[in-house]
């Protein structure tokens, strides 16, 4: 049996759990607190909360706002900057992926010098981070429980994935009350990403019986209340997606993901894409992919689903790669990759890329650049 | 791009989340280091302030002590400087001394030197002082480091050497000066010898009230021969070489002795009234009679010069306590206060030029510290000063 290990921050979970983030920071001996966060965030008053909760405490806080979706390398450095010219101490990363990862390149940049591909691949942070908080918005990315960044390398047009137990946060403040103000695109992307995590890492060829229940009470959650969460913001269905979403990070921080991830690092580099649209396309056919190699983990994903799913037993499909399709199509989710990327004449490179993503190796079925080709070729 | 990511990469068992304990222990190693190679340097650096023989200070913008070094704990035993003003344990006043080196120091940011005369634990020391501003950076208060070496000894020799070289040629002229008086002398008082041996046969030739005459002056002088070849022994007195031993000496003969020699000054000056009280029976002490001898001229000197020609003169001897003494007091001009401590300061002084060059004090001062003496000054401008000098009275 494989020695494997599993590693999950401090985790406050709760509606209003929020209200503890100044204490938080104080016990990590904060003073001049560095804010990451993002646009979207500071028009729905959340960056506003989070200062006026700070100020609250007496704690300094300095805001960087120079983030885009897929954070960049270079504003990994601006903010670094920003942290070194305020002498800040503690890091607190609010919103979906992108902020909560360009937190965590900060800290690495401050803490370890050089540039953010310095530590691309794995176990490359050499030196202590500084304290990080991250307060996930989406329910989706899970990075506020994982030990993966993903970085956007302009120059290269790929996604770095920077994975390294220190990148896992020392706190994570779940709050389910700041889903409230997501639009209704950003939460069905956002649970697919959270579902895609679960089912990539509960088949993945590190999972452990850790991460394997993690997995399947995601996936559970994620089937059970995508449609009521995306369609009425229904509260409840809100809060159980940002469980899923968070058990779904713990799984995939420790047990790893598959090509569906890879090659959605790959074309998201490439194109701009939101990481959470490629993913719906990609999953039936990775998952068919797959099939032979985890047959038996797959039928239990599709016999969750189908449980969690109120759906009348006759339509019930038994497939897993059909399942998703159809309950991704019922959301109205674009399902061709044509309909979200430009051209396909740069596949090959794209694939040849997400061959070599870290996210690949614990693949369950060995994939080289032809069958993601396929892959790709299906999904277009 | 990094080499392909493995498994065990993304297992990570030998990684973890790192954490700031083994940097903080490293940076406690460091600083423990750090620390105790700091503490060296410190250690000798007080070691080559303590090897200092000055004394030496550091004084706030006010005068108050803020650190000292062993020499002064050793010049004040027992006492905790720490906040004291330096004046009030240097002079026992309340106000800054004017002649301090502090303030010209501060204000001119240059190291600046004086010389004072300091009576401490009874005894007159002479210090030099060097103030040196301490600009300290990144503060608003200025200190001032200040060293004080006892510069008594030097002093001393100083005078010791200049009194020697003007003793050795006084010397000198009065061993001429004595045989070439001598000689006239010696004939004089022959030829009045002479004059009364050939009176005595002129007896019955001459009338007896010119016999009277001549015999009274040839008397007289005999006496005032012999009286100048007192002086002229007195004198020789002064330029033999000074005796290394002390010996019992008799204070009320050396005040005698050295009035004779001023004998002449007083009578030039018929205003100047002298007033002479020896006490007896008196004990003698151990000393040197030319170099005490010289205490009592210097004094005697500068007295008659106080009082310009026109006043009263005292001399008396004493017993009192444990201590012999001498006082010499005057009616003159007195000492303003702001001479006092430079009394002894060699070449120091307020006569005229030609009257003297300021070392007779500074003399007497050493003669009488050589003795295990000391000097007591009492005076009031207009009204006079009086000098004493005490003794330690020798126990048979």
């Amino acid at each position: 049996m494989q020695v494997t290990k599993f590693a999950i921050p401090e985790v406050i979970f709760g509606n209003g759990s929020i209200t503890y983030l100044a204490s938080c920071a104080q016990r990590l001996g904060a003073k001049r607190v560095l804010l990451v966060s993002d646009k979207g965030l500071e028009e729905s008053g959340w960056v506003r909360i989070i200062i006026n909760l700070l100020k609250a405490a007496n704690l300094d806080c300095v805001y960087f706002d120079g983030l885009t979706s897929n954070p960049r390398a270079c504003q990994i450095q601006q903010g670094a900057k920003l942290y070194r010219d305020h002498n800040a101490d503690v890091i607190i990363g609010l919103g979906g992926g992108s902020p909560i990862d360009a937190a965590k390149g900060i800290a690495t940049i401050v803490s370890n010098g050089g540039e953010i591909h310095d530590y691309e691949g794995a176990n490359r942070i050499s030196r202590p981070l500084p304290p990080m908080i991250l307060i996930p918005t989406t329910a989706g990315s899970g990075s506020d429980v994982s030990q993966y960044a993903i970085i956007t390398d302009k120059k290269r047009k790929v996604k770095m994935a920077i994975i390294s137990r220190s990148l896992v946060p020392n706190i994570s403040i779940i709050d389910p009350d700041l889903l409230v103000t997501k639009p209704r695109e950003l939460i069905l992307a956002s649970a697919v990403d959270a579902l895609a995590h679960a089912i990539e890492s509960y088949v993945s060829r590190l999972a452990s019986p850790f991460t394997e229940s993690q997995a399947l009470t995601a996936i559970r959650l994620i089937a059970g209340n995508i449609k009521p969460a995306a369609n009425s913001k229904d509260h409840e269905a809100l809060k159980n997606l940002s469980i899923a979403s968070t058990a779904a990070g713990m799984s995939f921080s420790n047990a790893g993901l598959g090509v569906g991830h890879s090659l959605a690092h790959s074309l998201g580099g490439r194109y701009d894409v939101t990481h959470g649209l490629t993913l719906p396309i990609l999953l039936p056919n990775v998952v068919r992919f797959n099939k032979p190699c985890a047959e038996r983990k797959m039928e239990t994903i599709a016999r969750t689903i189908n449980e969690s799913c109120p759906a009348p037993a006759k339509q019930k499909k038994h497939d897993l790669s059909e399942i998703l399709q159809s309950m991704f199509e019922e959301l109205g989710i674009p399902m061709r990759l044509r309909e979200i990327v430009p051209d396909n004449d740069q596949m090959e490179e794209i694939c040849r890329l997400a061959v070599k993503d870290a996210c690949s190796v614990t693949n369950p079925r060995e994939a080289d650049c032809d069958d993601l080709l396929k892959i790709c070729g299906e999904s277009w | 791009m990094p080499e392909k990511t493995a498994l065990h990469d993304l297992i990570g068992i030998e990684h973890h989340k790192l954490n700031f304990f083994q940097e903080l222990q490293k940076n406690i190693k460091e600083l423990k280091e750090i620390n105790r190679e700091s503490e060296d340097q410190r250690c000798e650096i007080a070691a080559i302030l303590d090897g200092i023989t000055d004394v030496m200070m550091v004084l706030s913008e006010d005068m108050k002590i803020i650190s000292v070094n062993r020499v002064f704990e050793q010049l004040f035993p027992g006492i905790n400087p720490i906040g004291k003003k330096c004046y009030t344990l240097f002079r026992d006043s309340e106000h800054p001394c004017p002649e301090c080196p502090a303030f010209k120091s501060l204000s001119t940011n240059t190291v600046c030197k004086n010389t004072a005369i300091f009576r401490i634990e009874g005894k007159n020391q002479q210090f030099d002082m060097v103030a040196s501003p301490l600009k300290t950076p990144g503060t608003e208060e200025d200190r001032i480091l200040i060293f004080k070496r006892d510069v008594t000894m030097e002093k001393e020799y100083q005078a010791k050497f200049y009194q020697a070289e003007k003793m050795a040629t006084i010397g000198v002229l009065a061993a001429g000066v004595a045989h070439e008086i001598n000689n006239p002398m010696a004939a004089v008082a022959g030829f009045a010898e002479g004059i009364q041996r050939r009176l005595t046969r002129l007896d019955k030739d001459i009338p007896a009230e010119l016999a009277e005459d001549l015999y009274d002056y040839t008397n007289t002088i005999l006496k005032e021969c012999l009286r100048c070849q007192d002086i002229v022994k007195t004198l020789l007195s002064f330029s033999r070489p000074v005796a290394s031993e002390f010996i019992p000496v008799d204070l009320n003969q050396v005040a005698e002795d050295t009035l004779r020699l001023l004998d002449h000054q007083f009578r030039r000056y018929q205003q100047v009234k002298l007033e002479v009280k020896l006490t007896s029976p008196m004990q003698s002490i151990l000393g040197n009679e030319a170099q005490l001898k010289q205490v009592i001229l210097n004094l005697l000197t500068n007295a008659v010069d106080a009082i310009e020609h026109n006043g009263k003169i005292s001399i008396e001897t004493f017993i009192e306590d444990e201590h012999v003494g001498v006082r010499v007091s005057d009616s003159g001009c007195g000492i303003p206060e702001e001479n006092r401590d430079m009394l002894f300061e060699p070449f120091f002084t307020t006569k005229q030029v030609g009257k003297g060059i300021g070392i007779g004090l500074s003399t007497c001062f050493n003669i009488v510290r050589e003795h295990n003496g000391e000097i007591i000054v009492d005076s009031e401008v207009g009204k006079g000063s009086s000098f004493t000098v005490l003794f330690p009275l020798q126990r048979d």
